[in-house]
């Protein structure tokens, strides 16, 4: 980390990521809009949360996972169930067991990361094509297992949940500025642990396995379990994300984890970049960006080809930009950004050198 | 390899301000906001299975403003084209923005928030569906400085379990709206069993727990209950879990929107030719299009009603319709959608009127704990909210016929007064809401027993339902 060793390129991504994180610590404090604030960045930090889990799986294990947005959703629906309280003026759907929010969260956790390294021992041993199917299943399983048991949601889901925060956090509601907080403490959390892991023998062992399996496992790692340990990782990092979902909405339905909303999730990794962690919250952010600013009534100059072709729907636009994106740079927009240092367009910049380096 | 230089720290510099200036020349439109203006957001669906209600909707609460604060309409054809120059007393009303949901929660979670949220509205009328109102009631409790008025949401928990303070319905809910279907059921169609199959969310389960209380209350038994998911294709499944024709008395359906004619097909192919005689559809067998596909094949069965009255001659149904023509010469002025938006929008204007543009809790107050609805009979044609805010409305139950033009429709044959949304007691705060098991099927007596009128012609008679 000394700053004399940093390239160029590091040199301008460090500078921009502190200027990054300079903004969105003063952010609420500018009153510039609270919009912003309590829904664009909140969302920004979330999805890049579960976005950051999958990226992990696919950069760092190999594996592209669907069933990222599942596993958010199942923790959220655990908290939903245990610390909601039923009866007049409470919530009506769900067991609302009106258990300690503060137990509610640990055993969301728990058992999403459970649930998380069963599914990641079923799953360990495909790889591939079979690996995003065997996952895509989990999430299929998810959205209909919530929407048939309406015991536990139901496809009305559960309400109310923004209103049994634990104690240290405090009521969120009234003061939507520290779930700001909490949202950013969360996701420079998971950031640095990521970070952490993956120079790890463990993360090291992982990347081994990504790039040759079979000699690994020749040399004595064991690739299932390795493979299983990293999906209930990423399960973990997702129930983080799905329960500050729960927070910032108030609710969690079958809607949440069904089949648009997992491929939401994967748009916004590949948007970001599919190779490194910090393509996560950029992902996020342009994704949520878009789904704010265009609405059905946008229409998009030139694009509407006298009709109604391609009357501005959110999906058509973001279509666009997602095919654009894989055809001209398939590791997202961090990808176009090291293709700048690459071609040298951005380096005179810095006066650095050309070239690329290793990925994180 | 090289030190940070000075140039580089320019550079971050450079970015943080245009970072910034972006902010602010992104935020700043947002934040302006002007003094004395009401904004109101319209929330509906225009995805789904509901998406057609999506002019319906707007336009009847557009009508209303037309008609009571001189909003002006852009385009009579296309209430969704907007509408300017709505003033309550001095008080200016502007409509910020139009809801797109698509029946789902989700997708109801991010429209709520871009209406009250990004947009700033002080008001919503909507939504439109069960489950989208549970969750803005939850979302009402948690925003008590915003006002929510049901645009045609017809789930009970939003002002029975949950009611909070800030939302208010002026129609009646799913169970409501079928009250007196399950005394025709039991009386007139002479059945004693019967087997229901529900929509399996909120308003599936609240529009068959007012025919399951009412069925019940008469005397009869529900024998089998299946759940077919919202936006269920394929209904094979789910029929085949209903008993044969044979083996009980009836059908009550609340399969919905474009599920309707995907369950009828189903069941055909099951079990044959619908027996009119032997199926009772909610309110989605005979409004919302159903008189293309659906309404050919149950002419002559019952329907259950959408507390409006096709063909209710009245003086106050007439004027209702007439103001509502003069605006918007397309509307079906009888649709549910259109009635319920209109009365919703017509609430919140006389609210600001006697608040004199005041929001919040003082709005809250002031919103009119009764009106006078165009198909409102009882009462001196006056609707009465309850303590929940929640429509004490007079209901009415259907039968389709074909028309002498060959199209099939439904006409009024059976008046409920006043119908409440606890059935008499039958349904209490304290009780979970209508779900898989709720209501248990008891006998008991509703208010409206030995009360219910037939209606002929469009009248109503003295004639009392046997």
């Amino acid at each position: 980390m000394n700053p004399s060793t940093w390239t160029g390129k590091q040199q301008l991504e460090r500078g921009v990521a502190a200027a990054a994180m300079v903004l969105v610590i003063v952010w609420p404090a500018t009153g510039f809009s609270s919009y912003w604030t309590h829904a664009i960045l909140i969302e920004t930090f979330f999805f890049g949360i579960a976005a950051a889990s999958l990226i992990l799986l696919s950069a760092y294990g190999g594996m592209v996972s669907l069933g990222q947005t599942a596993l958010a959703g199942i923790a959220g629906v655990i908290i939903g169930n245990l610390a909601t309280k039923g009866g007049p003026g409470g919530t009506s759907k769900g067991l609302h067991l009106g258990w300690d929010p503060t137990l509610a969260l640990v055993l969301a956790i728990v058992l999403t990361t459970a649930i998380g390294l069963i599914g990641g021992a079923v799953a360990a041993r495909s790889a591939g094509i079979y690996f995003l199917m065997i996952t895509l299943t989990y999430s299929v399983i998810a959205n209909l297992t919530l929407g048939s048991v309406t015991k536990i949601s139901g496809f009305s889901g559960i309400g109310d949940v923004n209103r049994y925060t634990p104690g240290w956090i405090g009521n969120i509601l009234a003061h939507p500025n520290r779930l700001y907080y909490v949202a950013l403490v969360t996701a420079v959390g998971v950031y640095a642990l990521i970070r952490y892991v993956v120079r790890t023998p463990f993360g090291i062992a992982l990347q081994g396995i990504r790039d040759e399996p079979v000699r690994m496992a020749s040399l004595g790692y064991n690739v299932p379990l390795h493979r299983t340990l990293a999906f209930g990782f990423c399960a973990f990092i997702a129930s983080l994300s799905g329960i500050l979902y729960v927070w910032w909405s108030g609710q969690v339905a079958p809607g949440n984890v069904d089949l648009p909303q997992t491929i939401n999730l994967l748009v916004m990794a590949v948007i970001g970049g599919l190779v490194r962690i910090e393509g996560a919250w950029i992902g996020a952010f342009a994704f949520t960006v878009m789904n704010t600013y265009i609405t059905p009534n946008t229409h998009v100059p030139l694009l509407g080809f006298g009709g109604t072709l391609f009357g501005g729907s959110f999906n058509t636009i973001i279509g666009i930009i997602f095919l654009t994106i894989v055809l001209v740079s398939p590791d997202g927009l961090l990808g176009i950004w090291g293709r700048l240092f690459q071609s040298g367009q951005l380096s005179r910049w810095t006066r650095g050198t050309p070239g690329a380096e290793p990925a994180g | 390899m090289r030190r940070i230089t000075l140039r580089s720290w320019k550079t971050v510099a450079l970015v943080v301000v245009a970072a910034t200036g972006l902010a602010v020349w992104t935020t700043g439109s947002l934040a302006a906001s002007r003094a004395n203006v009401v904004k109101v957001a319209i929330m509906t669906d225009c995805k789904g299975a509901f998406a057609f209600g999506y002019d319906l909707d707007i336009g009847g609460a557009q009508a209303a403003f037309a008609q009571y604060a001189g909003g002006k309409a852009k385009n009579k054809n296309k209430p969704s084209a907007g509408m300017t120059g709505i003033h309550v007393g001095g008080t200016q009303v502007k409509i910020v923005g139009y809801g797109c949901g698509n029946d789902t929660v989700p997708l109801a979670v991010s429209e709520t928030k871009r209406l009250m949220e990004q947009l700033k509205a002080d008001v919503m009328v909507g939504p439109l569906s069960g489950d989208e109102a549970v969750y803005v009631a939850n979302y009402a409790k948690s925003h008590p400085t915003k006002t929510f008025i049901i645009g045609t949401a017809g789930s009970q928990d939003p002002t029975m379990q949950i009611a909070p303070k800030n939302m208010f319905r002026y129609h009646g809910d799913g169970a409501q709206w079928n009250a007196g279907a399950g005394a025709i059921a039991y009386n007139v169609l002479g059945w004693r069993k019967a087997a229901i199959i529900e929509d399996d969310y909120s308003f599936g389960w609240t529009s068959a727990a007012g025919f399951i209380a009412d069925f019940c209350a008469s005397g009869g038994q529900i024998v089998k209950r299946v759940f077919p998911p919202l936006n269920t294709t394929d209904y094979a499944p789910f029929v085949r879990q209903l008993p044969a024709p044979s083996q009980v008395d009836g059908v009550f359906s609340t399969v919905g929107g474009t599920g309707t004619a995907a369950f009828i097909k189903a069941y055909e192919q099951a079990f044959g030719k619908i027996d009119p005689k032997k199926y009772l559809g909610n309110l989605f067998s005979s409004f919302l299009g159903a008189d293309k596909v659906v309404g050919p094949k149950l002419v002559g069965s019952y329907v259950g009603g959408f507390g409006t009255a096709a063909g209710l001659k009245t003086p106050q149904a007439d004027a209702y319709r007439k103001k509502l023509l003069a605006i918007y010469p397309k509307l079906p002025t009888d649709d549910g959608f259109v009635y319920n938006y209109y009365n919703a929008a017509w609430g919140l204007v006389q609210g600001l009127t006697k608040s004199h543009g005041a929001l919040g809790a003082k709005l809250d107050a002031a919103m009119p704990r009764s009106i006078k609805p165009g198909f409102q009979v009882s009462s001196g044609g006056v609707l009465k909210l309850d303590s929940r805010r929640q429509a004490i409305q007079d209901q009415y139950q259907l039968q389709l016929v074909k028309n002498p033009d060959g199209s099939v429709g439904p006409i009024v044959v059976a008046f409920v007064p006043n119908v409440d949304q606890s059935f008499g007691g039958l349904f209490k705060p304290t009780d979970p809401p209508p779900g898989r098991t709720q209501p248990p099927c008891v006998k008991a007596k509703t208010p409206w027993q030995g009360k219910i009128h037939v209606v002929k012609n469009g009248k109503i008679t003295s004639q009392i339902l046997k």
